[in-house]
């Protein structure tokens, strides 16, 4: 990042070759849309040239910093989106409305890692593992959430405190993938 | 003692899970929290990095090669003229490293403002039945008595566009700042050039709420996390 800090562009292909998938990933799990999730992911990587002068090793990886980003963009857009649009992309069920020439590009994480987070959200209790992901993915606040699931703006913060704090427990001293 | 412990005490630590979920409505309160207390502080640093995990669960797609052909063409362009900029031969002289912030309370600075455009407008366009665009017009600075600049808001989405501004030096790059008071100003990610003829349009991220000002700096390329120069505009909320 110090080289792409000092606008070598080569290194900062370096960087979007290794993250480029995961930051497009994200950017359609929570967009829904291919064509916004590639303007997403596009001012991201645009930002992170832009302003890698502000990278900060000590509070993350370059991933997760990339990633940070593009989840900060997502958010914008999805707010500037339309509730139905939202919803969709809080569905957890995304997966299944990909269209079948999308589906050919899903790859299988081979990732252990990875593989373990799915299965710690999946564990979690159904009403936790949906306002993390109504929050998360979907870009919704708490008062949002709370009004959709017709249930309390304290019962919902709760949720996504236990949420939080189980998939701690489940993952252990695993973190986020560093680059 | 872990910090959920340390934390039973302050009413705020609910806050913490919505906060790093991105979630929270009051973020910026949330955050003015976290200066003054360190249990909560220590909260969201444990949850945060359970959040950082939650990527790694989302199926992977490689990203169109397209994409990164346009990302990487600008890419290169930037660099080019960043090169150019350090050359022995540019005009402008070399930079090393950020600037000191500029020592001054940037909205109590007695800047000169174009008489002009002294008096802030706000007008409303209605676009449809269902969509308004509110449209501020922004003061401008004495020296870019030519310039123009405006924020659009629809739908809580903020679009600065300019007109008639200089281009940046080589090696600098104008910045968007949030002032939410006069002495709280909050960087963003929202760096910007303008074309040969001044024209440029920059979206203005994160939330507006409580912002009292959306004012753009001349900065060096990879923006400063303090401003190290005078506003040139200023669009008052």
């Amino acid at each position: 990042m110090e080289l792409v800090a000092g606008a070598d562009a080569d290194a900062f292909e370096v960087i979007l070759e290794r993250h480029a998938d995961a930051a497009f990933s994200l950017a359609y799990r929570m967009c829904g849309r291919r064509s916004l999730a590639e303007d997403v992911a596009q001012e991201s990587f645009l930002s992170l040239w832009r302003s890698a002068t502000r990278f900060d090793r000590a509070r993350g990886s370059v991933r997760t910093w990339t990633l940070g980003i593009v989840h900060n963009r997502a958010i914008d857009a999805l707010r500037r989106s339309s509730v139905h649009d939202r919803r969709r992309a809080g569905d957890d069920a995304i997966e299944r409305e990909l269209e079948a020439p999308e589906r050919t590009d899903v790859q299988a994480m081979s990732n252990a890692a990875s593989e373990e987070i799915r299965v710690a959200l999946d564990e979690l209790p159904t009403e936790q593992r949906h306002v993390i992901e109504l929050a998360y993915f979907g870009g919704f606040t708490h008062t949002e959430i709370a009004s959709m699931l017709d249930t309390p703006i304290g019962t919902v913060k709760g949720r996504m405190r236990l949420g939080l704090e189980k998939l701690r427990g489940h993952l252990g001293g695993w973190q986020a993938v560093g680059a | 003692m872990s910090s959920r412990e340390e934390n039973r005490g302050c009413e705020r630590s609910v806050d913490a899970a919505p906060y790093v979920l991105g979630a929270l409505a009051d973020a910026e309160g949330y955050r003015q929290h976290l200066g003054e207390c360190a249990s909560c502080r220590a909260e969201v640093a444990e949850l945060q990095q359970v959040v950082d995990t939650l990527p790694a669960s989302v199926p992977a797609i490689r990203a169109p090669e397209a994409l990164r052909e346009r990302v990487l063409a600008t890419v290169r362009s930037e660099a080019e003229l960043l090169k150019a900029a350090h050359s022995p031969a540019a005009d402008a002289p070399p930079r090393a490293g950020r600037r000191r912030p500029l020592r001054v309370s940037l909205l109590g600075a007695g800047l000169a403002i174009a008489a002009a455009a002294a008096a802030a407008v706000a007008i409303t366009v209605g676009l449809r039945s269902s969509t308004q665009v509110h449209v501020r017009t922004a003061q401008i600075a004495a020296n870019i008595p030519g310039a123009h600049a405006s924020l659009r808001l629809r739908s809580g989405h903020a679009e600065l566009v300019v007109s008639g501004m200089p281009q940046p030096p080589l090696g600098d790059i104008y910045e968007v700042w949030l002032a939410r008071s006069p002495s709280t100003v909050q960087p963003t990610d929202a760096l910007f050039g303008v074309t040969n003829t001044g024209s440029g349009s920059v979206n203005v991220p994160g939330d507006l709420h409580g912002v009292q000002q959306v004012m753009v700096t001349r900065e060096p390329r990879g923006g400063s996390s303090h401003p190290t120069s005078p506003p040139l505009l200023r669009v008052t909320l």
